[in-house]
């Protein structure tokens, strides 16, 4: 298992590597100008020659990217063009607020997903399971954006038992709605994918037995048919989770809330080079490392996952 | 066990709805606002956008300062004299204290003004003390002349300027002229943009990050005392959100888009309207073929049926730009005549041109939901006398990249006054060596405008100045080097607890020192 995991961190840094290479030749690519955004609607170029000067962006492209991959392995991400502050302190500021909207979207997505999976892949509730799938349809199908003003709509200006945005210190009331926004599509693909995954293991072979030996149906369930069905959905809430801590712009623009998607973006619109590059490379490494974690686990979920990685 | 599970859940749910309707509303004597990005910075010397302007503007002072309605007024210059070849200007200063006590001398003015023109500073913004004797010298990394900003004694200061520049006292009245606290600035664990000290009516209170800006009154301030507690400033980009934060009662101050107008105004909702100074209009790259050719440039202007577009697409909210200078500051001037929406015209004049055939153009715009709408009206018109146009959207920092370097054969863009004066107008806009990023983007060049501008900046007399303006301004509008659009109409919904507020004509106009609850 240790082999495993120590082989899976040192494939990171080659992707890593990737992703710092691209992430800045992609700045230099792409049209605009990061000094047009300091300057306003009147400028002269010789302020535009000079603050291009101190800012290091008047060397030749090589030289610029050899700094860049010094200052990553020093961990020095460097201070934001716009706001002059530094990048690894904005995205401390930013990074648990989305930590906590994903978690609780991820939550919601999971709980519910999974009953409402477990729920309709049950004979005994045929007609409850097929409004059930047609609603995770809906989820999957729905557009965040509209999602979230209808929640807002009805939660916040009719029913006005929530509030319509912003973060209110982390009070949970503030993070009800757009939790459950974020959550919508994930929700709706765990519990379609729980479902099939519940209906084709009930099938199997060791399911029979264990109901032959006369165990009882919650034991089935939890013990049998539960863990075995959860693979798949494991894989799910990885990739969503660790997309979801890159932060959710639309989500987070709806709801005016003050994460990392909304950060990124603002930066990307502006070309603020060291954000972009900071916060890019940030997410690269927690997606990785997340995606690690769902790998790890499935070898205890699943120890045959264990097994072929030993006798490879 | 089915009844119990059943149970268990209503009242899991109950509970949670109990929990969070328990924590109503509360009401504060805070003036509650939204603004669609947060600042990049509260230091006057870097603050170029619209939300650091204002913000910056309500925690320093200038000399002086503009009110709501446009007019000079006194803010740390209690009154100021003009020489007769308006060359040097005598400010003696109010007694006033910045954030942290300390009073504000006339030494803090020489500091900041020599701060935003110093060459290491780096300000964008350096331009508006060009005027000053042997700034730009300094700015270009020469000698300071002690003579440009001279400090008589603690409470009077002099300024010398280069020429005679008759708006003058409008630049010092911009956000980036704003008086900064020395010892701050100087201390080099303070990034000052995020912990500023001025002598305003207000101070930073708390900034969370992407959220909120809390501003609370100067307890030092010598003037009026704001007879609120403060201000908040909700970051909030999507529109929808911030009519949605209204409409609960969370917002006191809303404005409103264009697309909502008619909603609100069936609603019979507290509304405050005023015309910005703003234009919004589309612009040529004079410099490109055929739009070198001034017939072609009437002929579109000739095209589009400029008051259906505000009727259909504004619900009205915009007024006619007959002209570049917005109605409020003509001072009764009468406006040039309208391009008559005339498409036969347009063809004939097309005709004579050589292009009976239409041709093929390029309108540039950055992504922004009504400007599509209305492109595609332009794009109908113009269609209707043969002119093929092709719409192009990029995102504001590739959109401004393309347009200062030239590269669009038109752009749809619109001009926000600095200050209230139709010079902000003119030679920003039309003047030959503005051309680029200094504001002229159509890259007109006409020298009888260049001569009338020039003529008009250095002239004491402001009848006569506003004569050689507007004989500027009529020029440019026959020359026709853009398709004269409208000036918006701004209408914000006001909370019913609010009294004393108006809509300021120019962004830092409002210190809501008159508004109360």
């Amino acid at each position: 298992m240790l082999k495993f995991v120590i082989r899976r961190v040192a494939q990171l840094f080659p992707i890593l590597f990737g992703v710092v290479t691209v992430t800045f030749l992609i700045m230099y690519i792409i049209p605009g100008d990061p000094i047009l955004s300091l300057v306003g609607e009147r400028y002269d170029s010789e302020t535009i020659d000079r603050i291009r000067e101190d800012l290091g962006l008047n060397k030749p492209i090589p030289f610029q990217y050899v700094d860049y991959i010094v200052r990553v392995v020093r961990l020095d991400f460097g201070r934001s063009f716009v706001t002059g502050r530094p990048v690894i302190d904005s995205i401390k500021e930013y990074f648990p607020r989305t930590l906590i909207l994903a978690f609780s979207a991820m939550l919601i997505a999971v709980v519910f997903g999974i009953v409402i999976g477990a729920v309709s892949s049950l004979d005994r509730f045929k007609w409850l399971g097929r409004a059930l799938m047609t609603f995770s349809l809906v989820g999957v199908s729905i557009p965040v954006f509209w999602l979230g003003l209808l929640l807002i709509y009805f939660f916040a200006i009719k029913l006005s038992i929530l509030p319509p945005s912003g973060y209110g210190n982390g009070s949970l009331r503030y993070l009800i709605l757009p939790a459950v926004t974020l959550s919508f599509a994930s929700m709706a693909t765990v519990a379609r994918v729980s479902r099939s995954s519940l209906l084709d293991i009930s099938s199997e072979d060791f399911v029979r037995t264990a109901r032959a030996k006369g165990l009882n149906e919650f034991v089935v369930f939890g013990k049998h048919l539960f863990r075995n069905a959860l693979i798949p959905v494991i894989t799910i809430v990885g990739s969503d989770f660790g997309s979801y801590l890159g932060g959710s712009v639309l989500t987070e623009s709806i709801f005016g809330w003050p994460g990392l998607g909304r950060y990124i973006v603002q930066a990307i619109l502006k070309r603020d080079f060291p954000v972009i590059q900071g916060a890019v490379l940030f997410m690269a490494v927690l997606f990785m490392v997340v995606n690690l974690l769902v790998d790890v686990s499935y070898g205890f979920i699943d120890p045959r996952v264990r097994v072929v990685e030993k006798e490879e | 066990m089915k009844k119990t599970i059943v149970k268990s859940i209503a009242i899991l749910v109950s509970l949670s709805f109990l929990f969070v309707s328990c924590t109503g509303k509360e009401e504060t004597p805070v003036l509650r606002m939204a603004l669609q990005t947060q600042p990049s910075t509260l230091d006057p010397v870097y603050a170029v956008d619209y939300s650091s302007g204002l913000i910056t503007s309500l925690i320093h002072s200038n000399l002086v300062r503009i009110d709501t309605e446009g007019r000079f007024c006194p803010d740390l210059a209690l009154s100021w004299e003009i020489s007769k070849d308006c060359k040097y200007y005598l400010f003696h200063l109010d007694s006033c204290n910045f954030a942290n006590g300390r009073s504000v001398k006339a030494q803090d003015v020489l500091f900041s003004f020599k701060r935003l023109l110093s060459p290491s500073t780096l300000s964008p913004r350096w331009w508006v003390l060009a005027p000053l004797k042997d700034a730009r010298i300094y700015h270009e990394g020469g000698d300071w002349n002690p003579e440009s900003v001279e400090v008589i004694d603690d409470s009077t200061v002099a300024l010398r300027l280069e020429r005679a520049t008759a708006h003058f006292l409008s630049l010092l009245s911009m956000p980036a002229a704003g008086i900064v606290c020395r010892e701050k600035v100087e201390t080099k664990e303070i990034n000052y943009g995020r912990e500023p000290c001025g002598s305003g009516p207000w101070s930073l209170s708390r900034w969370v990050e992407s959220e909120r800006m809390i501003l609370e009154p100067n307890h030092f301030y010598v003037g009026n005392k704001p007879s609120i507690d403060g201000i908040s400033f909700r970051f909030i980009p999507e529109a929808m959100t911030r009519i949605a934060e209204f409409e609960v009662g969370n917002l006191d101050i809303l404005e409103i888009p264009h697309a909502e107008l008619r909603r609100w105004r069936a609603a019979g909702l507290r509304l405050e309207k005023t015309e910005e100074l703003r234009i919004v209009y589309i612009g040529f790259n004079t410099r490109k073929y055929p739009f070198d050719d001034r017939r072609v440039r009437r002929a579109l202007n000739m095209a589009i049926d400029v008051d259906a577009v505000i009727a259909k697409i504004l619900f009205g909210a915009g007024r006619r730009a007959k002209g570049v200078v917005p109605p409020m500051l003509r001072g009764g001037a009468k406006q040039p005549d309208a391009y008559r929406y005339n498409p036969q015209g347009a063809k004939s004049l097309l005709k004579e041109a050589g292009l009976e055939n239409g041709f093929s153009m390029e309108i540039w715009q950055r992504e922004n939901p009504e400007g599509g709408r209305i492109l595609e009206c332009v794009q109908a018109y113009l269609g209707n006398i043969g002119v093929r146009v092709k719409l192009v959207t990029r995102d504001w920092s590739a959109f401004k990249q393309a347009v200062d370097h030239g590269t669009p054969d038109a752009f749809y863009l619109d001009w926000f006054a600095d200050y209230p004066d139709a010079e902000n107008f003119l030679a920003p806009l039309f003047y030959s060596s503005n051309a680029g990023g200094g504001g002229n983007r159509t890259w007109y060049k006409n020298h009888r405008v260049d001569s009338l501008i020039d003529s008009a900046s250095s002239l004491p007399d402001n009848e006569m100045r506003m004569k050689l303006l507007f004989e500027a301004e009529g020029v440019v509008f026959s020359d026709a080097p853009w398709i004269f659009l409208w000036f918006p109409v701004r209408y914000e919904a006001i909370s019913g607890r609010l009294n004393g507020y108006h809509i300021p004509v120019i962004f830092n106009g409002q210190r809501f020192l008159d508004v109360s609850f």
